[in-house]
């Protein structure tokens, strides 16, 4: 029984183990080749960087930093989907704001949100408290999938969905909760996703850019690994950026999608 | 032989108290101007309490218009149609069944929407799932079944909404005809067990003798009221027994003329 179950983890775990495998054979490789800086330093294999993030987290540096970026992710986050789900909604319901909004969130979700930074750390970041322009960031980042994935979601719902919500006289919150929201929870679910991979980067952006002389999480790691040349700290920063992102999505919002699409019989099961 | 599907006059008026559904001068004009386009024309049609009416046609003979004017999913352009009591139920060519629902909460979904308690909602769709043939699929996802229990879904769905009036618009247009003629016993079935009235739309002229009460025929471009017979063959019908096939031939004489009549124009 144990045995089956540890066989059918390592049958779905193995084509991402074998991807991962290659990616730290090449990156070996260039150190092997010896690949360096231009100020002569060799560059940290992987083993450098593992050992880095064992360091980090000994002199108790990456665990809280890792706290406060997960805390800022989180708030960022659910801003963004409550911003994004207001807007989606009110687009949704009101054509003559699909004409205008609908165009200009799709501008807002190709502008790297990376622009805001500037912006932001001169109105909002007062005084060393960056925490409202690292929001501001991230929503600007992420808000616009959300919304886009709730109007997609909402103009593939089947026009039947609408015949038959009205041939049953269903009206008001009940035509909403019955119809209209369960209709249109896979697209929504798919633009949290994308929000999320959106809000990621975001926060690593802001974090990286908006210094501050608190405690500032895994991108504030990175430039610090830049300013001292650290370069084993600047690769552990990037391994533990990358693992969360790569987490959140896989432990997080994939297994929510695939949970709701399969109860639909939209993947095999 | 004539006395089993007399030819009857195009517009029949019942007694007042008999009809449950009155349609005066339904005229259905879809766009404007030059693009106008005239779906139904002047249809006048009066249905009694439990009959069951099948409305026949080829496509484009706005049938479907008619049946969707009824259920209130779309306004008339002239004319009337009156209903006596409640909001018909609806039953679609594809099941329309919400598929992040089981066959059970989308039987109860039209008593959920109306505020029927847990305990009648459980009671009720038990008996229309046994009254369909799903009782073993309660807990299965629309996916999962085949086409034929999809509509019987749909079919104690609509049941569900407690309407006096079903309509029905080609809802086993889809199926394989072996599917279909097991729907056709079930449906002549239910229809006697519940006494509900029945509009039901086809262009498929065996299943409508087979079926009804009285079979309206309409002719394309636009749509209109062109003949009606009384089917009196007795229930249940078999789809190739001798009335059956001889009223339906008769029919298919009279949509073919029509047919030779439009390809004219």
């Amino acid at each position: 029984m144990e045995r089956n179950k540890l066989r059918r983890i390592l049958r779905a775990a193995w084509p991402r183990i074998v991807a991962i495998g290659i990616l730290l054979g090449i990156w070996q490789l260039l150190v092997i080749v010896g690949v360096q800086s231009p100020g002569g330093e060799p560059l940290p294999g992987p083993g450098d960087a593992i050992g880095e993030i064992g360091y980090l987290i000994h002199t108790d540096v990456l665990v809280p930093a890792l706290v406060q970026t997960l805390e800022r992710a989180a708030v960022g986050y659910v801003l963004a989907l409550v911003l994004g789900t207001l807007i989606g909604l009110a687009v949704v319901r009101v054509p003559v704001l699909r004409a205008g909004v609908g165009s200009l969130l799709a501008g807002l979700q190709s502008l790297p949100s990376v622009v805001w930074v500037p912006i932001a750390t001169l109105f909002l970041a007062i005084g060393g408290q960056i925490e409202n322009a690292v929001y501001f960031v991230v929503i600007m980042g992420a808000f616009p999938s959300i919304a886009m994935g709730l109007m997609s979601a909402y103009d593939n719902i089947p026009p039947l969905t609408f015949s038959l919500a009205r041939s049953m006289g269903a009206s008001g919150p009940r035509y909403y909760r019955h119809f209209i929201f369960s209709a249109a929870l896979p697209g929504y679910v798919a633009g949290m996703k994308q929000a999320w991979a959106f809000s990621w980067r975001s926060l690593m952006a802001a974090e990286l850019i908006i210094g501050s002389t608190a405690n500032s999480g895994l991108g504030q790691i990175l430039d610090n690994g830049r300013s001292l040349g650290d370069l084993p700290e600047m690769f552990a920063a990037v391994l533990t950026i990358l693992v969360v992102g790569i987490a959140v999505n896989d432990l997080v919002f994939a297994p929510l999608e695939r949970g709701l699409l399969r109860r639909r019989g939209l993947v095999p099961a | 032989m004539n006395i089993a599907f007399a030819p009857r006059p195009a517009v029949l008026t019942l007694e007042a108290d008999d009809a449950f559904v009155t349609l005066q001068g339904v005229t259905k004009v879809f766009g404007h101007g030059k693009r106008a386009m005239t779906a139904l024309e002047n249809v006048s049609l009066e249905i009694a309490r439990g009959e069951f009416v099948c409305v026949l046609g080829a496509s484009g003979c706005g049938k479907s218009t008619l049946l969707s004017l009824i259920a209130g999913l779309d306004k008339v352009t002239a004319g009337s149609i009156e209903i006596a009591d409640g909001r018909p139920a609806v039953m679609f060519q594809e099941p329309a069944l919400l598929p992040w629902l089981t066959v059970r909460r989308n039987v109860e979904l039209p008593m959920r929407l109306h505020n029927v308690d847990q305990d009648q909602r459980n009671q009720t769709a038990n008996r229309l799932l046994a009254m369909v043939g799903l009782v073993d699929f309660a807990d299965h996802r629309p996916h999962q079944l085949s086409g034929g229990m999809r509509q019987r879904c749909a079919l104690a769905r609509a049941l569900a909404q407690d309407s006096e009036l079903l309509l029905m618009d080609e809802p086993f247009a889809a199926l394989d005809a072996l599917t279909r003629d097991s729907l056709h016993d079930d449906l002549n079935r239910i229809w006697q067990e519940t006494g509900k009235t029945i509009l039901f739309v086809t262009h498929n002229v065996r299943e409508a003798v087979r079926l009804g009460d009285r079979v309206v025929l309409m002719t394309p471009r636009p749509g209109r009221v062109a003949q009606m017979w009384d089917v009196e063959i007795t229930r249940p019908r078999e789809l190739d027994s001798f009335e059956v096939s001889g009223l339906a031939h008769e029919i298919t004489a009279r949509l073919r003329a029509g047919a030779v009549g439009n390809g004219a124009e």
